[in-house]
């Protein structure tokens, strides 16, 4: 099975926020194509392991940039000793093999790159590979899921209006603070009122944003904390080294997030 | 802000305590210098609903963290009772209560305030009966459950604290138990210098955002407030720190310089007349003139923005599409290096594997000339937070925050005003060529900028057509920046030169030439009709300018 190995094995660990599993089952069920905002860290990407574990679907996942060309997507002729061979792209394969597949950052690719989504994502469901000469009928299973971070995006990057008109969203933000604490406590294995403390550093930088920081910890910062937490490591150096310092490089910041971590502890 | 008695000065350190504050409470209070005669030590800070005062200078930082931490405690968990006829005593231990109060309910989401606040509780039990003595001793009591007092009225305050931590939740606790409190130290014939009464430890604030007082809004000064004794002065001062003023800007118009510098007539354009719908040809004499020089604008005041403006100006990227032959890694593959690479293999020769080919951007094609708008109206004052500068300041600013990103990315470029005497003196004053280096010279010319006279834009764009067509660039810039409409000393019909400007801009983007306008104020609807509704960008602020920039860029890339 060509997408054995894009299978999930293993439940994913999430912690719902809201009704979002039932509404992308919703969704699964009539293969709409999905779009998931939300800041870095949040969840998106477990979220959609944590779905095609539970829907029991491969998931292939490719990680957007700004180099990246139609021709990642869809797949290239390579040159072998008896001539040339077609090698399938990752969406190309998810499409013929009946996979979710999952678009990360979805903004910084290039949009004449986006584009060659637009045919899969109406009521044709089809690719086009004009290189092979080929129109490829997705797979019944195929869906198509996108993630982006709008906090960011400047008028530069954002998605076509065209693009965007396609998909179904869902919006995703930090959980709530037990929640959150919850989630942390579990990734990182750490006890449950540490867990909040961590958290009540994370609502500290969540303060700044905007006021010099572009973005306040990420859940995912949190649990890297909670685990060197995990390893013995004292909770304010251990947020100093996986929150503060990694966020930002401007020194009166950085002096006032380690100030405000050492109020939480 | 000379380190009287203090090491720390406010000033310095005001970026970092923002910070600090908002981090932990967030709110982002503007912090003012508390500065007042007399002895620094005995000065308390004070905070209201919009700001926080601290003094100007304090011994150490964590001082000040703990001023603002306590402040921003009362802000979250305080609500201003009125003051209206209680007595002085009752109000400041009800205060006492009331700071012990929040700070507790702070320390329960924030425990390490704990650490923070802790050394400033330093008093030690005494047999001393003097008010000021007691009422510090019982805020280190309510601090600190530890703390073993001895005096009756201050253990029994400590034990109905601690008591009910449950009812930390509700204000009136502080009322309740402070009414209680001070009706038992009214009793006792303790001697209490109301007037006089300084609260410790000194990180805490005077009490007076605390408490509602008949004379709102001002700071109440006057002698009849009954806790006149409890705060310091309303603290003067205020807007001493105004970054940057801008030097030159209200000083006089300098002596035209345009009468002294030789005027040179460079070129005739025509004129477009929407009345009869056409050109009047050779119509508007352009004349060239140098801007006066001066000193250059001072380095923006956040150098981060400037950062920001350099990362966006460099990581566009406006370059026409190049196709790479023989990769080692593409898209498709590049059929000659194939055959090549088959016939090696034949021959039995190792084939070269870069069989490859992509397309790719590389470098920058792009010319930019940055057009300002130099008449009259500049010299209004601009909307502008950061200063009150006029717009001119504002363009000036800008102009130079992105003429330094556009020579920092390499970028050809140009920067130029104009402005305008009738239609026989359009002024163009060349402040940068594209062949010329962003140099100190430059910088003194966009300095030297004034606003004078009228606003002819249709020669001026044309003019700025003129030399963008000459560059050998694959996308043309113009990028106007303008605060109002055309108009003329010799135009009285004001529609004549909204459609001159039109259609001038019609016959640039007829030649490749994309033109934006960055709009300071002035009438939108006209600005739409000359640029287009896409094509006009409104800026109020400089710090907006990278918010913008990226709109312009996606539109030459895209």
């Amino acid at each position: 099975m060509a997408l054995h190995s894009y299978r999930i094995a293993r439940e994913p660990y999430y912690c719902p926020a809201g009704d979002e599993i039932a509404l992308f089952e919703a969704a699964h069920a009539d293969r709409l194509p999905v779009m998931l905002k939300g800041p870095t860290g949040c969840g998106k990407t477990r979220f959609v392991e944590h779905m095609a574990w539970r829907l029991g679907r491969p998931l292939v996942t490719v990680a957007c940039n700004e180099d990246l060309t139609a021709s990642d997507l869809l797949g290239r002729y390579l040159l072998e000793a008896e001539g040339t061979v077609w090698q399938d792209g990752p969406l190309t394969l998810a499409v013929r093999h009946g996979a979710i597949c999952y678009l990360d950052e979805v903004v910084e690719a290039r949009a004449d790159t986006t584009v060659v989504i637009h045919p899969l994502t109406d009521d044709r469901r089809a690719l086009p590979l004009d290189k092979r000469n080929e129109l490829l009928t997705a797979h019944p299973d195929f869906q198509l899921v996108v993630a982006y971070n709008p906090g960011y995006q400047s008028v530069a990057k954002d998605l076509k209006e065209s693009t965007k008109q396609r998909f179904a969203a869902l919006e995703f933000g930090y959980p709530a603070a037990p929640v959150e604490a919850a989630i942390v406590a579990h990734e990182a294995g750490i006890e449950p009122a540490m867990a909040r403390r961590v958290v009540a550093v994370a609502e500290r930088s969540r303060n700044l944003r905007g006021r010099g920081l572009e973005e306040g910890a990420s859940t995912r910062m949190l649990i890297h904390a909670g685990r060197l937490i995990a390893r013995g490591v004292a909770p304010e150096a251990a947020c100093r080294m996986a929150i503060v310092l990694p966020l930002t490089d401007d020194p009166d910041l950085r002096d006032a997030l380690a100030a405000a971590v050492g109020a939480c502890f | 802000m000379d380190g009287v008695g203090g090491d720390i000065a406010l000033a310095d350190v005001e970026r970092r305590l923002r910070a600090y504050g908002a981090a932990l409470w967030g709110s982002d209070p503007p912090l003012r210098p508390l500065v007042r005669e007399g002895d620094p030590a005995a000065l308390r800070p004070r905070f209201d609903a919009d700001l926080v005062r601290l003094p100007a200078v304090w011994p150490t930082l964590d001082l000040y963290r703990a001023a603002l931490a306590h402040a921003g405690a009362h802000r979250m968990f305080s609500r201003p009772w009125p003051a209206k006829g209680l007595k002085p005593l009752l109000t400041i231990v009800v205060s006492l209560v009331e700071d012990a109060r929040v700070e507790h309910l702070a320390m329960r989401r924030l425990p390490g305030l704990r650490r923070l606040w802790a050394p400033f509780h330093r008093v030690e039990p005494s047999p001393s009966l003097m008010a000021a003595d007691l009422l510090e001793r019982l805020a280190r009591a309510l601090f600190d459950t530890g703390y073993r007092d001895g005096n009756a009225w201050v253990d029994k305050g400590q034990r109905l604290f601690f008591e009910r931590p449950e009812r930390w939740d509700d204000p009136n606790f502080s009322l309740a138990l402070g009414g209680d409190l001070a009706g038992d130290l009214g009793k006792t014939r303790v001697q209490i210098n109301a007037r006089g009464h300084r609260v410790d430890p000194p990180y805490r604030d005077d009490n007076g955002g605390l408490w509602l007082y008949d004379t709102p809004p001002e700071p109440p000064r006057d002698a009849d407030d009954p806790l006149e004794a409890v705060r310091p002065e309303p603290a003067e001062g205020e807007g001493t720190r105004r970054n940057g003023p801008p030097q030159d800007s209200s000083a006089p118009a300098p002596l035209a310089v345009a009468d002294t510098t030789a005027l040179r007539p460079v070129a005739r354009y025509p004129e477009w007349d929407h009345r009869i719908g056409l050109h009047r040809p050779d119509f508007v004499q352009l004349v060239e003139c140098e801007p006066e020089l001066r000193r250059p604008l001072e380095a923006p005041a956040d150098p981060r923005l400037a950062g920001r403006v350099r990362a966006l100006v460099r990581h566009a990227v406006v370059a026409r599409p190049e196709r790479l032959r023989r990769q080692k890694d593409g898209d498709d593959l590049d059929l000659d290096a194939c055959i090549a690479a088959s016939a090696a293999r034949r021959h039995g020769h190792a084939p070269d594997m870069r069989v490859f080919r992509r397309v790719r951007r590389r470098g920058r094609d792009l010319s930019v000339l940055l057009l300002l708008d130099a008449s009259h109206s500049t010299n209004d004052p601009a909307n502008d937070r950061a200063g009150d500068g006029t717009v001119l300041d504002l363009e000036r600013r800008s102009a130079d925050l992105l003429a330094g990103a556009l020579a920092a990315a390499g970028d050809r470029f140009a920067l130029a005003a104009f402005r305008s005497d009738g239609r026989e003196a359009v002024h163009w004053l060349p402040v940068k060529r594209f062949a010329e280096p962003y140099d100190a010279a430059a910088r003194g010319r966009l300095a030297g900028l004034d606003g004078r006279w009228s606003t002819r834009m249709g020669a001026a764009i044309r003019h700025a057509g003129a030399a963008l067509a000459a560059q050998p660039t694959l996308r043309r810039l113009l990028l106007l920046v303008t605060d109002g409409e055309p108009s003329d000393i010799d135009c009285p019909d004001p529609r004549h030169l909204v459609e001159d400007a039109r259609k001038a801009v019609r016959e640039l983007t007829g030649r490749g030439i994309d033109v934006v306008c960055v709009a300071l104020g002035g009438d939108p609807h006209t600005h739409h009709r000359i640029f287009g509704r896409r094509n006009v960008l409104p800026v109020d602020r400089v710090e907006r300018l990278p918010d913008i920039l990226p709109t312009v860029y996606v539109r030459l890339t895209g």
